[in-house]
């Protein structure tokens, strides 16, 4: 029987004035199934997810049935739905309770009223499973945000569910992180045999893996078969969501390639191999031309060393770089290797106790507070939450500046106009960076520093964003972003910085860095380099494949 | 300071040891029984936090010092004046008084370190899970939000920092005062929408579904029982079997320790080594264990 069987489920929130999040939607989900949901954000994925647990299932209309083992979901109990449906939510940190490692993998159990030694015993087995003994007695609080959402996946296997359901788990976590978690959750699947349901922007690390995906748009579900199905449907269709398919995917349609679609770079890999036995005719894409003429620096850091207290171990170790005027310059690395502090040492947030920080050919202490911030640099947090203080988006603008021509103009330079007198919390993650965006260019800079912008957004969003960083070159304004997005950054970024052991190790050109790694690069130049030389992008691959296929007729 | 022999102990123990321990230093006022207190009291403190300790002990010698000689500058009570100054008399008995106040002080703040770094937020919540469930489970949550909002203070405060909207930026005291309640609006808005995950997360695992039970991850052994009957023998011994009397205005009445008294002041003794004691055990089964191998 199956796990899940929703019928004609339809569905509009209460505010929606009849507008509605799901539409028909049908999907049966079978025992010990992996099911990937996919599509863009807001199309309904994360509405259609709490539908499957009552307790979280949101207020509106609602027609249509769902079933669990056969009874519709309403008449399971809630206790029974507690332990048999497990929910991981998106947030790590807001999803905890407790302040105690052991206490967290408990509450569960304790909530259903188990005895001591039975929660012993599943705490002590998940603790192993998950590989938390190290950190079983530590507080929450000092956990990193990859420890937490395991924290949370592991409390919730702890009671045992026979489905698990994840929406969009990793958007807050490093690709590291990211990809250790979706790993967990494909041994869940594969070694308990729990169903697994789950919503993710990373398609790349777990499309592959998956039994089905299911797509998902403005409500409805437009495609629902075998992850390879779907990539060839959404091809032929032309669908947008194909652009969030795995980059093998897009290079084989991309490329009109012939054999069976390749999902990991491992296919891709070999499928390459077979189209190209020899070394291809064209084995490279030409380098782009290099601009001679060197732009003066808009920012200049100096052997920059620096440690948050006196005693412990030194975080930056003698950065230093030059940031020309107009560019976009990312900065690349692991977590917690200093990234984040050095651009808060470049705005005077963290005091370097040692070096130069040059902005526009003049030091930064020669700045006062106030000519620094106005016109000149700003900063955009990791968390864009954290720059909205007001009612509404508008409300935070006005907080900036009184000149309502030029909050317009902002807002439709960010292309948030239509969201204006909306609550910045109830935007969604894409539009909230982009509100948050929009805020910091009201102080008119002209250099912009980003932390980690790209965080928890879809790529449609990225594409957007990049628009948006496209526009903001273009009336001169340098911008310095730091990420750990290595497709992001190949595809838009002027000049990519790899930071190393508190240090920026190498600058080059997107081309030329990625081109030149094995393993820190794109999925399009893993994929191709045993062919192709310095294909970064997608679109390089295709190029090279079409033009070396018809050199070879 | 995690590898204290006694801070492994079952919470119990840790916290019936530090309430008799800490009452005793409120009651009793004799200088024998104080001088006790706060040597075993400065002993396990300095065991428990190692050389960051040694600030906080040395610290307590001025505490000690000032607060003797102020009081008799209060109380002029007693016979002995030591001298007068503006005709007032600063006398002996009151010197002395002082110093039994001053002892209780510190004895008090020591016992209390000892008892932040041995009696952690879990064992507590853990110890009184099983009487107060709700009460606990609330008290973990606070503990839990607290870190978590001053996190977040920190970094809207960065964030306005970075855009030249700070505290810092205001020129006028009602500016800085406007950019605290901006913040604290912000504050708010963020945990009460955090907070709405947190019960949706609650409620998803079964929250108020039916009675709740609570998790135990300490266990009571032989050796904690033990130590708990050690406790009460020794306290009983103390009461029993010793005479603590102690007056210091108007007139010194103190008695001795020795004789028929000294076997109270000895359970005394023991029972605040307890915790110097299991260490010590501890190093030296260590010693022994090494030495086989």
């Amino acid at each position: 029987m199956a796990h899940f069987n929703i019928e004609n489920l339809t569905f509009s929130y209460a505010a929606a004035k009849g507008r509605h999040s799901l539409e028909n939607v049908s999907l049966k989900v079978e025992q010990g199934e992996f099911l990937v949901l996919c599509g863009k954000s807001g199309s309904g994925k994360s509405t259609l997810l709490r539908h499957l647990k009552t307790v979280l299932t949101p207020n509106g209309k609602r027609t249509g049935e769902i079933a669990f083992h056969g009874v519709p979901l309403s008449r399971v109990s809630d206790r029974d739905q507690a332990e048999k449906i497990g929910f991981v939510m998106q947030n790590p940190d807001d999803q905890i309770v407790t302040d105690k490692v052991w206490h967290e993998l408990a509450f569960g159990l304790e909530s259903l009223g188990c005895d001591q030694k039975t929660m012993r015993a599943r705490v002590a087995e998940m603790a192993c499973y998950f590989g938390i003994q190290d950190w079983f007695h530590r507080d929450v609080c000092n956990l990193s945000g990859g420890q937490k959402q395991l924290l949370n996946l592991a409390s919730i296997m702890a009671m045992q569910p026979e489905v698990l359901i994840l929406d969009e788990p990793t958007s807050q976590l490093d690709p590291i992180a990211a990809s250790d978690f979706l790993n967990t959750v494909r041994k869940i699947n594969r070694e308990l045999g729990t169903t697994v349901i789950i919503t993710e922007h990373r398609l790349e690390d777990i499309f592959p893996y998956a039994d089905r995906a299911v797509v998902m748009d403005c409500g409805k579900v437009i495609a629902d078969d075998a992850p390879r199905n779907v990539g060839k449907l959404l091809y032929e269709q032309h669908h947008p969501m194909f652009t969030a398919m795995p980059t093998p995917v897009r290079v084989f349609y991309g490329a009109a390639g012939v054999g069976e679609c390749p999902l990991t770079v491992r296919e891709g890999r070999s499928w390459l191999s077979k189209a190209f036995p020899q070394t291809p005719q064209y084995p490279a894409i030409p380098a782009p031309e290099l601009s001679e003429e060197t732009a003066s620096s808009a920012l200049s850091l100096k052997e920059l060393w620096f440690r948050y207290e006196k005693d412990s171990p030194d975080i930056l170790r003698g950065v230093s770089a030059e940031v020309p005027k107009g560019s976009l310059y990312a900065i690349l690395g692991g977590n917690g290797a200093g990234k984040s502090t050095t651009l808060k040492a470049t705005c005077g947030i963290c005091k370097p106790y040692r070096g130069k920080v040059t902005l526009f050919g003049k030091p930064i202490d020669k700045y006062k507070n106030r000519e620094l911030f106005t016109n000149c640099l700003a900063m955009l947090p990791q968390d864009p939450k954290s720059l909205f203080v007001k009612k509404t988006v508008r409300e935070d603008l006005e907080e900036m500046t009184k000149d309502k021509a030029e909050i317009s103009h902002i807002a439709e330079l960010c292309q948030i106009t239509s969201l204006l007198d909306n609550h910045p919390y109830d935007l969604s993650g894409g539009e909230q960076q982009r509100a948050a965006m929009a805020k910091v260019l009201l102080t008119q800079p002209k250099l912009l520093l980003l932390d980690e912008p790209t965080k928890g957004i879809d790529c449609f969003f990225k594409e957007t964003f990049a628009e948006i960083l496209g526009n903001l070159k273009k009336e001169g304004i340098t911008i310095v972003m730091v990420s750990h997005d290595v497709e992001f950054c190949a595809r838009y970024a002027d000049q990519v910085a790899m930071f190393f052991d508190g240090q920026i190790l190498t600058t080059d050109t997107p081309h030329r860095f990625f081109g030149s790694n094995s393993f820190y690069t794109t999925a399009a130049h893993r994929m191709s380099r045993h062919v192709f030389h310095m294909a970064v992008k997608v679109e390089d691959v295709v190029d090279l494949y079409r033009k070396n296929k018809e050199a070879a007729k | 300071m995690r590898d204290d022999a006694f801070s492994k102990r079952h919470p119990a123990v840790n916290f019936a040891f530090f309430i008799g321990a800490i009452i005793c230093a409120v009651v009793i006022q004799h200088p024998a029984y104080l001088s006790a207190g706060m040597l075993c009291g400065g002993a396990y403190y300095l065991l428990l936090h190692g050389r960051r300790g040694v600030k906080m002990v040395l610290g307590m010698v001025p505490v000690f010092l000032v607060l003797t000689a102020m009081n008799p500058l209060f109380n002029t009570y007693g016979d002995r004046v030591l001298f007068r100054y503006f005709g007032r008399p600063y006398t002996l008995e009151a010197l002395l008084y002082g110093g039994a106040i001053a002892a209780i002080f510190v004895e008090m703040l020591l016992w209390f370190g000892c008892y932040n770094a041995v009696l952690t937020s879990d064992k507590f919540t853990s110890l009184f899970g099983k009487l107060i469930p709700a009460l606990s489970l609330l008290l973990v949550m606070v503990l839990r939000m607290i870190p978590n909002l001053l996190r977040k203070g920190a970094q809207i405060t960065e964030a306005r920092n970075a855009i030249g909207r700070g505290a810092a930026e205001q020129d006028t005291v009602k500016g800085k005062l406007g950019e605290g309640m901006t913040l604290l609006g912000a504050l708010t808005s963020w945990a009460l929408e955090g907070s709405v995950v947190t019960a949706d997360s609650m409620r998803s695992r079964g929250y108020g579904s039916g009675k709740r039970s609570s998790f135990m991850i300490y266990t009571m052994t032989g050796l904690d029982w033990g130590l708990l009957a050690a406790l009460a023998v020794l306290l009983v011994g103390m009461i029993v079997l010793g005479d603590r009397t102690a007056a210091f205005t108007p007139v010194l009445n103190i008695a001795p320790i020795g004789g028929r008294n000294l076997p109270g002041f000895l359970c005394y003794l023991c029972y605040l080594l307890i915790p110097i004691a299991l260490h010590i055990k501890e190093a030296i089964q260590w010693r022994i264990s090494i030495s086989k191998i």
